[in-house]
């Protein structure tokens, strides 16, 4: 059971990382990283935070592209290739092959998130050696990976019944509207119409509530005390929608045919 | 009288489509047994039901009515293809891995250890004569190659049982003779193989019996040797545009004389 989970996922890390594709975005990120040494530079006393700022942006951006566009095709493409066939007239279940694919990516984009995350601290370095400004950059980076873990469980999830475009404008949706979900939530009780107010909550329960974990980060960034109850409630939070995507999409893939 | 390796009975697999729910019948009662060591060739035209009744047997499908039982085990079921090989038609290899790493991925979906997956893939490369291809990339390969390839991914767990769908179609007359031999030295060694085919000479030439399968429905079978008593494939090629013939004969709709 284990070999086979680990050869899925190392097949799917494999795939993705020998795109050269993705090369180019990483490459992307550390040129606009080192754009943030000009635009430091000419603000006033202001070099490092912007440095930051714009470093986790980057990570989070370029993390989240890449989650989206080969975690929508990545179940769909073995399917449109006919892969497929060949995994599963072996003795492997569908939630192996799916939480398989899952793994592989998160994999992927862990290395690329420690590649970007180690070229922005490598410059960070050059302006500060203090301990506290590395603790919160890594802990910010720890977030940000967390939270692309959402996007590319989503993504898997509807690329186990959707084609990819439309998986892409589902995932990027609902990625944008749980950064929103608290506003909604807002919205929906100081609406007058009842039917608003219920879509608004059925909208902010059934996603997570990704602001806070922006919120943490900003916290974090302004070297504010976080409780470790705080962060352990809300990774258990998103690791819970992780859990409940994979289901899905393995129950999905359960009833599929391949015809 | 033993029980058969396949076993199909009152086989029935209708294709609903999505939107219109509108309902194909693809195989309509199909009862056919396999016996251990025999190579049977299910022969008809393009959607007779051929790559269906495949994909039933190991479990890609579900039927409407009727079973599969492959070894004694329901169709798909684990135990049941962990001694299976598979090759489908026209097969897609991951073009990103070398044939090596291929055949490394599948030996780990059926729980082999390192030193046998790197003993059964040197074995089987060599079998396969693509010892000098190991390490090139599968997108690098020809046609003959990737079906070679394809053999040897549907042996690397010794199966007991082979389902090789249109092994041949598509190659020059080099890679068909490659591809027969290498069926022919897995027949001496005492494998079952259900084997679908458009290729009469080579059906003659590899099979113990035949099945012909067509509008879904088996309308003729027997033993290849009283077929073609003199050996020649023009008796087989014969004996199927008779029986093909014959069944249009009779489904066609009887018009009176007086109109």
């Amino acid at each position: 059971m284990h070999s086979t989970l680990t050869a899925i996922a190392l097949n799917t890390f494999r795939e993705t990382i020998r795109d050269r594709i993705l090369y180019a975005f990483v490459l992307f990120a550390f040129l606009v990283t080192l754009l943030g040494l000009v635009l430091g530079s000419i603000s006033v006393g202001q070099d490092i935070r912007i440095l930051e700022d714009l470093g986790l942006f980057i990570i989070s951006t370029i993390g989240g592209i890449i989650a989206v566009f080969v975690g929508t095709s990545l179940v769909y493409k073995e399917i449109d290739k006919r892969t497929i066939y060949l995994i599963f007239t072996k003795p492997i279940s569908r939630w192996q092959f799916v939480v398989g694919k899952f793994l592989g990516l998160a994999l992927c984009i862990l290395s690329i998130t420690f590649l970007m995350g180690v070229f922005l601290l490598g410059i960070i370095a050059l302006f500060t050696t203090s301990t506290h400004h590395f603790a919160a950059m890594i802990a910010s980076i720890g977030f940000i990976y967390l939270e692309l873990l959402f996007v590319i469980a989503l993504a898997t999830f509807f690329s186990t019944f959707a084609t990819p475009l439309m998986s892409v404008l589902f995932t990027i949706g609902l990625w944008l509207i749980a950064h929103v979900g608290d506003s909604l939530l807002l919205f929906g009780k100081i609406s007058t119409n009842k039917a608003i107010t219920i879509f608004c909550q059925i909208i902010y329960y059934a996603l997570p509530d990704l602001a806070q974990l922006t919120r943490l980060r900003g916290h974090i960034m302004a070297h504010q005390l976080i409780s470790t109850e705080s962060i352990l409630y809300l990774s258990i939070y998103i690791v819970g929608y992780l859990v409940i995507l994979l289901t899905l999409a393995t129950f999905i893939t359960e009833q599929r045919e391949f015809q | 009288m033993t029980n058969g390796v396949i076993e199909i009975s009152a086989l029935v697999k209708d294709h609903v489509s999505p939107f219109l729910q509108k309902r194909v019948r693809v195989l309509d009662g199909l009862t056919l047994t396999v016996q251990q060591g025999q190579t049977f060739g299910l022969l008809g035209p393009n959607g007779a039901g051929k790559t269906t009744t495949i994909k039933l047997s190991l479990g890609l499908l579900k039927p409407t009515a009727g079973e599969v039982k492959v070894l004694d085990c329901p169709a798909g079921s684990k135990t049941a293809l962990s001694r299976i090989g598979f090759l489908p038609e026209n097969p897609y290899f991951y073009s990103y891995l070398t044939g090596w790493e291929f055949l490394d991925f599948f030996g780990q979906l059926f729980n082999l250890s390192t030193n046998q997956r790197k003993e059964r893939a040197k074995e089987l490369l060599e079998m396969v004569s693509l010892t000098d291809a190991a390490h090139k990339p599968i997108h690098k390969f020809s046609k003959g190659m990737l079906q070679r390839l394809g053999i040897a991914q549907c042996l690397i767990n010794e199966p007991d049982v082979l389902f090789l769908d249109e092994p041949n179609s598509g190659l020059d007359p080099i890679g068909r003779k490659d591809i027969r031999n290498i069926l022919l030295k897995l027949k001496q060694a005492g494998k079952t193989i259900f084997l679908n085919s458009h290729l009469l000479p080579d059906v003659n030439e590899l099979c113990d019996q035949i099945g012909v399968l067509h509008k879904g429905k088996l309308i003729a079978g027997g033993k290849v040797a009283s077929i073609c008593p003199s050996g020649n494939y023009k008796d087989l090629e014969q004996f199927f545009f008779d029986v093909i013939s014959s069944c249009d004969k009779q489904s066609q709709p009887k018009i009176s004389s007086s109109s």
